[in-house]
């Protein structure tokens, strides 16, 4: 236990005090052997010399080892050549013991060290591998940015222990904005901060990376541009790092690291993984951005495929009527004809008609206008459900309105809706009861009101919805199988009233009534009685 | 209809050309003696020249919009004022009304719904005395005076303000009366704006004086405008 623990403090001090450790290891060594300087040859304490060499090349690399290489050399010489403690050498072969021992010491240095160094770098790739491994898994799976940002931040803390860190990443307008932080003292960033950052930024170049050296093409591949401090604009000398998170054809952010809570520069080897991860982040930046703008895309190719629909649908319910009111008053404005005054008044009962038709297209296009604006939020106050049906029932064109039968109880409560969405709705309901019941058909139009909700409906007589399209004809601009090119409608009327039901919690579907029909009911949850008066 | 003696003189105040024209063609058909004016300057100019017994005036008009016009009218113009709007329930249509303007329209309205409006405002203003203390609307009775109201002989008890509410109506009966102004008289101008309040004052109220309170026939709903009373059975 106590000689782990002792090459445990061995292993550190190697590590960190190459020098000291060479130096401290070299003079014990020759403490030690002072005392028995005469038992042995000189040649033989040379070798003993040599191990020490080794041992400080293998635990603190090459030039610690090299130092002690020189050291050895001047000691061995003063203390166990003759003549001892001088410098002076008075036999002519001790020249060629010492010319051999230097050569060997500093090849034996530099070959243990060069091995140790590799073994901890490979160490060191190994968990460096590891690390970018798990980063670039979370990268995969369907993370959302402030996720990653949050597991950035711990990478680049756990990699370097810097005191703060920041991803500042760049939005439409290519400001920064930063997006997560992990700070000692948790507070904003300093002004001086932002302002390399922007620099970094503007220039797409890195700020503070340390210049890499002797490193294989791979290690430069993705190794970014970066200049001094001073020359991004800063002040003074700093040993903070901007990393840029590069893509090939834009610059998604910057990741900040501050300062090494330990002091002292960044060194090449810390740099290397958080330009790995600084590469991986950039690359899922990009493939967010990419899928944003593809969804968007596809919304977009929606809207256009709703608006070429809309024109179709729409331009053939306005030319219609607008067709046949044309040729009906053209043909009665004829000189050459003598209408009686029955005929005419037929004619233009027609005409009454084809109008109504243009009138409710038109209402139904301003619906579309406001459902797709922010101008349709429901303003929800309380109302009599009676009024809410008779409002409806007042819009439809009066000479329609015979044909409607209104049943309603005896009393009909309070309730919250908006008025004017809610009368839509059921007008809706009630234009189309009218067109696909058979001519002078009745349409029944009922309330009722249940536990914990009112419902409304609206019957015809027509040929009924096909249960499996009884989902679809609630879809904008779907039109029932059973309306022909001649069945007037925008194909509006029932996407409305679902939209509009639907911002009041409620619910909106079709049902058969036999013989032959369908039935059209609404349901929306009533919400308490209205407030103290 | 046959000619009057003296045909009602209607002033028609519309921006749009076609609306003029068919209100012209539908009104001197019917009688009247119709004036045009395209602007609110220009109406205003027209009944100093000569006073209109019954003025149409569009909501929406540039430069003069038609609440301003009412309201510069109702300085020194007593007649009844039509009002006519695109949207129902328009705020313009609560504003104008608020302003002193009689009833309203909207477009499009069909001819036999306009020349009823217009008979019932001249109608009103004909007889245009101190209402009777006495209203009867169907079998409904109500004496201002005592303040009871009575349904087919039978006394019915009503609250204050449902009392205060019904005879507001009955005595401007056929005219649309806006949630604002049923308020301001029955609460006090502090609470014109709790139309919530007032709709659930006439729903209790129609479910004491109707017979169907579900399918009104007396208190008749404008929809984001108010309330009308309907004097006789409603014609459709």
């Amino acid at each position: 236990m106590i000689g782990a623990g002792c090459m445990h403090i061995l292993r550190y001090l190697a590590k960190r005090h190459g020098y000291f450790f060479a130096a401290a290891s070299v003079l014990t060594a020759t403490a030690a052997f002072l005392p028995g300087r005469d038992h042995f040859a000189r040649a033989q304490w040379a070798l003993l010399y040599l191990l020490v060499v080794g041992l400080v090349a293998g635990l603190a690399g090459v030039r610690p080892a090299l130092g002690a290489a020189g050291l050895a050399f001047l000691l061995w010489n003063f203390f166990f050549l003759p003549p001892h403690n001088t410098f002076a050498v008075h036999d002519s072969k001790d020249w060629l013991s010492l010319f051999v021992f230097l050569v060997v010491a500093v090849a034996m240095g530099t070959q243990t060290g060069r091995l140790r160094e590799r073994e901890a770098e490979a160490l060191a790739r190994e968990r460096e591998m590891a690390m970018l491994n798990q980063f670039s898994a979370r990268l995969v799976s369907d993370s959302s940015i402030s996720d990653i940002a949050q597991l950035l931040m711990g990478e680049v803390a756990q990699i370097t222990g810097a005191r703060s860190a920041a991803l500042l990443l760049a939005d439409e307008e290519g400001n920064l904005q930063e997006h997560r932080s992990c700070a000692d003292d948790a507070g904003e960033l300093e002004s001086s901060v932002l302002c390399i950052a922007q620099w970094a930024q503007a220039h797409s170049k890195g700020v503070g990376l340390p210049p890499i050296t002797r490193r294989s093409d791979t290690d430069a591949a993705g190794w970014p541009i970066s200049v001094d401090h001073v020359q991004a604009g800063a002040s003074t000398h700093r040993e903070d790092l901007f990393i840029p998170l590069q893509t090939i054809d834009r610059l998604e952010g910057i990741l900040y690291v501050g300062q090494r809570s330990s002091g002292g520069p960044y060194r090449v080897s810390d740099v290397r993984p958080l330009v790995a991860v600084a590469n991986q982040t950039a690359a899922f930046l990009e493939r967010k951005r990419l899928q944003a703008a593809s969804v968007q895309a596809d919304a977009l190719r929606e809207a256009d495929r709703l608006k070429s629909t809309l024109i179709s649908s729409v331009s053939h319910e306005l030319k219609t009527p607008i067709a046949s009111i044309t040729a009906t008053i053209g043909n009665l404005a004829e000189q050459d004809v003598e209408w009686d005054k029955d005929k005419a008044a037929h004619e233009l009962a027609s005409v009454q008609e084809d109008l109504d038709r243009l009138n409710s297209s038109i209402n139904a296009l301003l619906d579309l206008a406001r459902l797709e604006s922010a101008a349709w939020e429901p303003r929800r106050e309380w109302y009599d459900l009676a009024d809410v049906v008779w409002a409806a029932h007042s819009r439809i064109p009066q000479k329609q309105r015979s044909r409607i039968q209104v049943s309603l109880p005896e009393a009909l409560p309070m309730v919250f809706v908006d008025v004017t969405q809610m009368a839509r709705a059921l007008e809706n309901l009630l234009a189309n009861a009218l067109i696909y019941g058979p001519p002078d058909s009745a349409v029944l139009l009922g309330a009722s009101v249940e536990e914990g909700a009112f419902r409304v409906w609206v019957e015809d007589e027509g040929p009924g919805i096909r249960p499996e399209e009884r989902e679809r004809i609630f879809e904008k601009f779907y039109r029932g199988r059973s309306s022909s090119q001649s069945t007037p409608g925008t194909g509006l009327g029932l996407a409305v009233a679902r939209e509009v039901i639907r911002f009041h919690g409620g619910r909106i579907w079709v049902e058969d009534v036999g013989p032959r029909g369908a039935r059209f009911v609404i349901s929306v949850p009533t919400e308490g009685t209205p407030g103290p008066l | 209809m046959s000619a009057p003696e003296k045909r009602p003189h209607v002033l028609v105040v519309d921006d749009e050309e076609q609306i003029r024209r068919a209100l012209r063609s539908i009104l001197t058909a019917r009688g009247y003696d119709v004036a045009l004016a395209a602007s609110g300057a220009e109406a205003i100019e027209c009944s100093l020249n000569r006073l209109p017994d019954l003025m149409i005036l569009d909501v929406a008009m540039p430069e003069m919009t038609g609440i301003e016009v009412c309201r510069e009218l109702r300085n020194w113009f007593e007649g009844p004022i039509l009002m006519l709007s695109v949207i129902s329930g328009d705020t313009d249509i609560v504003a104008a009304l608020d302003t002193g303007a009689d009833d309203y329209l909207t477009k499009p309205f069909s001819t036999s719904e306009l020349l009823a409006r217009i008979r019932a405002l001249l109608r009103r203003t004909a007889s245009r005395v101190t209402p009777p203390p006495t209203i009867h609307a169907g079998d409904l009775e109500i004496d201002i005076a005592r303040r009871t109201v009575k349904r087919a002989g039978q006394e019915i008890e009503l609250t204050r303000m449902e009392f205060d509410i019904l005879s507001y109506l009955a005595q401007n009966a056929d005219r649309v009366l806006t949630s604002r102004m049923i308020l301001e008289k029955v609460w006090g101008p502090e609470y014109a704006e709790d139309a919530q309040t007032l709709r659930v004052h006439v729903s209790h109220l129609r479910k004491k004086i109707e017979p169907h309170p579900s399918s009104p026939r007396h208190i008749l709903t404008e929809t984001g405008v108010g309330f009308r009373f309907a004097s006789s059975e409603p014609s459709d």
